[in-house]
């Protein structure tokens, strides 16, 4: 890093942990500025020397510990114990700076929430976003199984993304590729020159990832030598235990309920959903509607798709319904951007999350993300499914695939947004424009066998009415124009393969008006201040 | 368990006064480091962030970072009811959905409890990145204040530009335009009567007169006001809480479409 960067930061540093009290972990500091883990750590380092007086330090010292039998411990001391608790280590004990802050927090957690938040936030980012969570850049273990992919394109369903500090992917990675996967040491790690090294390093290593993600970071005590096998699949089933809750162990199950805790927006439309949901079937679409509605209201990037997975049994059968949320904002054009583009991700998560959580409940529900349009789709919806027994028979064993068209391409995000799709029975809502580039969901069976529903941008007009459409969707998709991805393991049991080849692709059209005005629309020249600060 | 003794009650109320009419609900986010507070105007064109350190209040518990969702309204009229010369005391139990303001009076014959309900507020926590700003004005507050109270009768937007000269604030409207220009001056008696003018580069930025103008209400708070402007940058208003902090305003600019207005 060039001596003016390294000031730069650590000029920054400064104000983030005098003015705005923040407590700064390497963890965020390496996120947040994309330097590597081991970079950051320096730079705290440099820090706490150049400011002694003025910040606290929390250390973390890792080794050997003196009792017998020896274990492998690694523990966060602030300053002013670190002589006392090198004590108890055995020789050589590496100490590192962990975090700075203006004072020691009484609650230790404090210490670890500002980059739980923002690891939080990075896991939100659309899938297709390829930030430093998900290809764990500056992490300083790395995984040889992992593949980055030079556009940021994450890559089908293997397992790009299960790796990463704190990110539940990485149970089901290594549950994958249990053998074969060899978890390389962080580099301060190697400083321990013990014999044991090989068994340390792994036994070291995993138990990080955990304790990241569970959230102390008082003490983490590893037994080491021989435990090591037999605790790292132990680990394992306790992560994925607590990252679906379900027993369904779909991959949207894992990563999309990372991200989807205890952000304080989103958790509580989930909470309002899954209640109007649990009241039975009377409950109108509209609760749902209004939840949805709050969380979309943050969304500004017109080409986002929600996607909104429901499951409902029927009758021993499961049933599974996709609705594309079309979120096109047309009036941000007028207004100043209103914020951050990592929103979709949110709700894609939000959505799963969303989706294991309601799988027993009977009724099927859709949820729409714009209130202005809720009542006309969900006639839409009925119609369509009224008409079409022959699809609705299908669901029982296969997803419905719906259909959104996006208003044409981004430059023309201002035109009322097109909901016209090609399936005739809906009449209402259709708009005469004619875009040329949409998004269309798109379900094929991947090598492993597992349902991969993807939405894609499709190039020009593919009438979805067909039967069975995927063959010409599937043409039509370009791949450098996938937006999300969503990975499904084939959930129900009684799903035969012969089914698994013919998905039936419904198409529906999600009627979209703008929805919501401007909020400075009587002032067209007045600034928006979401356009010069980003949500964090 | 929260717990904030702050010796200097009228602070508050001052505080609170002078952004609840930008804001209507916030939350108030108390850590072991401070109280503070970070909100938009519901037309998302304003922002302001308040920051009240531990250090400043007679007594500061704060157990675990808690967030405390206020209506700013409902706040005022109870803060209202504490004399000038109170000691204001703020109160909440882990997981309590009410917070308590206990009033003292000065010679402790009076202690008045006041319990306010708290609400859910989803708000987003923006994240505002330090910038260097090419200009920098400290002026006295009363200052400002009456130039944008003056301006506003005006017209409804000022222009804000400074230069080598000093920083002129015009407007125009229906009924003529106004001008006014400050100079430097650092030859006064009193510190907090000097206008100060750090200059990198001249800029030139119209802002609407209506958020000024709410700005302004936290003048009690300060003898001083800092603007920070930069182009394509929210001006920053700021007034310091002495010993304790600041509050500072942020607003979005006007886009102009023709410069030589």
């Amino acid at each position: 890093m060039s001596e003016i960067e390294t000031l730069a930061i650590l000029e920054e540093l400064s104000s983030l942990v005098s003015d705005r009290l923040q407590v700064v972990s390497y963890k965020w500091l390496s996120r947040n500025f994309l330097v590597s883990s081991n970079a950051a750590k320096k730079l705290l380092q440099e820090f706490v020397e150049k400011n002694k007086n003025d910040f606290e330090a929390v250390y973390t010292i890792a080794g050997w510990l003196k009792k017998t039998p020896p274990t492998y411990h690694i523990r966060l001391v602030p300053q002013p114990k670190l002589a006392e608790a090198k004590h108890d280590f055995d020789g050589n004990c590496s100490v590192q700076v962990y975090s700075v802050q203006a004072c020691i927090p009484k609650d230790p957690a404090a210490i670890w929430n500002a980059e739980y938040i923002q690891a939080e936030e990075l896991f939100k980012q659309p899938i297709a976003v390829d930030n430093c969570l998900r290809d764990n850049r500056f992490c300083g273990v790395s995984n040889s199984l992992v593949k980055r992919n030079a556009e940021g394109a994450p890559v089908a369903i293997t397992v790009p993304q299960a790796k990463g500090i704190g990110n539940p992917g990485q149970a089901l990675g290594s549950s994958v590729k249990q053998t074969g996967s060899v978890l390389q040491p962080q580099p301060k790690k190697s400083e321990d020159a013990s014999p044991k090294l090989a068994l340390q390093r792994s036994s070291v290593t995993t138990p990080k990832t955990e304790t990241d993600r569970s959230g102390t970071c008082d003490i983490m005590q590893i037994k080491a030598p021989d435990k090591d096998k037999t605790s790292l699949p132990v680990k394992k089933k306790g992560q994925s235990d607590k990252t679906s809750a379900g027993s369904k162990t779909s991959l949207t199950n894992l990563w999309g309920r990372a991200s989807s805790k205890s952000k304080s927006t989103n958790s509580s439309v989930e909470e309002k959903c899954v209640a109007s949901k649990t009241n039975g079937v009377s409950v109108s679409a509209d609760a749902q509607i209004t939840a949805c509605e709050l969380s979309e209201a943050a969304s500004s990037d017109d080409n986002e798709a929600d996607v909104n997975f429901k499951r409902a049994s029927n009758d021993g059968g499961k049933k599974r319904r996709v609705v594309f949320d079309d979120s096109d904002e047309e009036d941000y054009e007028t207004a100043v951007n209103l914020g951050s583009p990592d929103v979709p991700n949110a709700k894609l998560s939000q959505d799963s999350k969303f989706k294991s959580g309601t799988l027993d409940i009977e009724n099927k529900k859709l949820n729409f993300d714009k209130q202005d349009d809720c009542k006309p789709i969900v006639k839409e919806e009925t119609v369509i499914d009224d008409a079409n027994p022959y699809a609705k028979e299908e669901f029982s064993a296969l997803y419905m695939c719906k259909n959104v068209r996006v208003a044409t391409s981004e430059k023309i995000h201002e035109r009322t947004p097109d909901v016209d799709t090609s399936s005739k029975k809906k009449a209402t809502e259709a708009a005469p424009s004619s875009p040329k580039r949409r998004k269309v969901l798109k379900t094929r069976i991947d090598e492993r066998g597992r349902e991969v529903t993807e939405v894609v941008w499709e190039g020009e007009e593919v009438d979805t009415k067909d039967t069975n459409p995927i063959k010409s969707v599937s043409e039509s998709v370009k791949s450098s124009n996938v937006q999300a991805k969503k990975v499904e393991e084939s959930g129900p049991v009684n799903r035969s393969s012969t089914t698994k080849k013919s998905p039936a692709v419904g198409s529906t059209a999600a009627g979209k008006a703008g929805g919501k005005k401007g909020t400075n629309s009587k002032d067209p020249k007045q600034g928006n201040i979401l356009s010069f600060f980003k949500r964090v | 368990m929260l717990e904030l003794r702050l010796v200097q009650g009228s602070l508050l109320k001052k505080v609170i006064e002078s952004i609840k009419d930008l804001v209507n609900d916030a939350n108030f986010d108390c850590s072991a480091t401070g109280f503070s507070l970070q909100a938009m105007d519901s037309s998302h064109v304003a922002l302001v962030a308040l920051l009240l350190r531990a250090e400043g209040f007679e007594h500061y518990r704060c157990d675990r970072n808690i967030s405390m969702g206020m209506n700013l309204t409902n706040m005022s009229k109870m803060l209202k009811c504490s004399g000038n010369d109170d000691i204001i005391t703020i109160k909440a139990d882990d997981g309590s959905d009410t917070v308590t303001f206990m009033f003292e009076s000065p010679n402790q014959d009076k202690i008045a409890d006041f319990e306010m309900k708290l609400m859910d507020i989803d708000s987003e926590h923006l994240g505002i990145p330090e910038a260097e700003y090419h200009a920098i004005v400290r002026m006295p507050s009363a200052e400002f204040a009456r130039i944008c109270k003056d301006l506003s009768s005006i017209g409804d937007t000022v222009v804000i530009s400074v230069t080598k000269e000093g920083v002129k604030f015009s407007t125009r409207g229906d009924i003529g335009a106004a001008n006014i220009v400050c100079r430097q001056n650092t030859t006064v008696d009193k510190p907090e009567e000097a206008t100060v003018i750090e200059m990198n580069e001249p800029v030139n930025l119209t802002f609407a007169l209506r958020y000024m103008n709410s700005f302004t209400k936290a003048t009690p708070l300060s003898n001083t006001v800092t603007l920070s402007l930069s182009s394509e940058l929210p001006v920053v208003v700021e007034y310091k809480i002495a010993e304790m902090g600041y509050i500072r305003f942020y607003l979005a600019p006007k886009i102009e479409e023709d410069e030589n207005e």
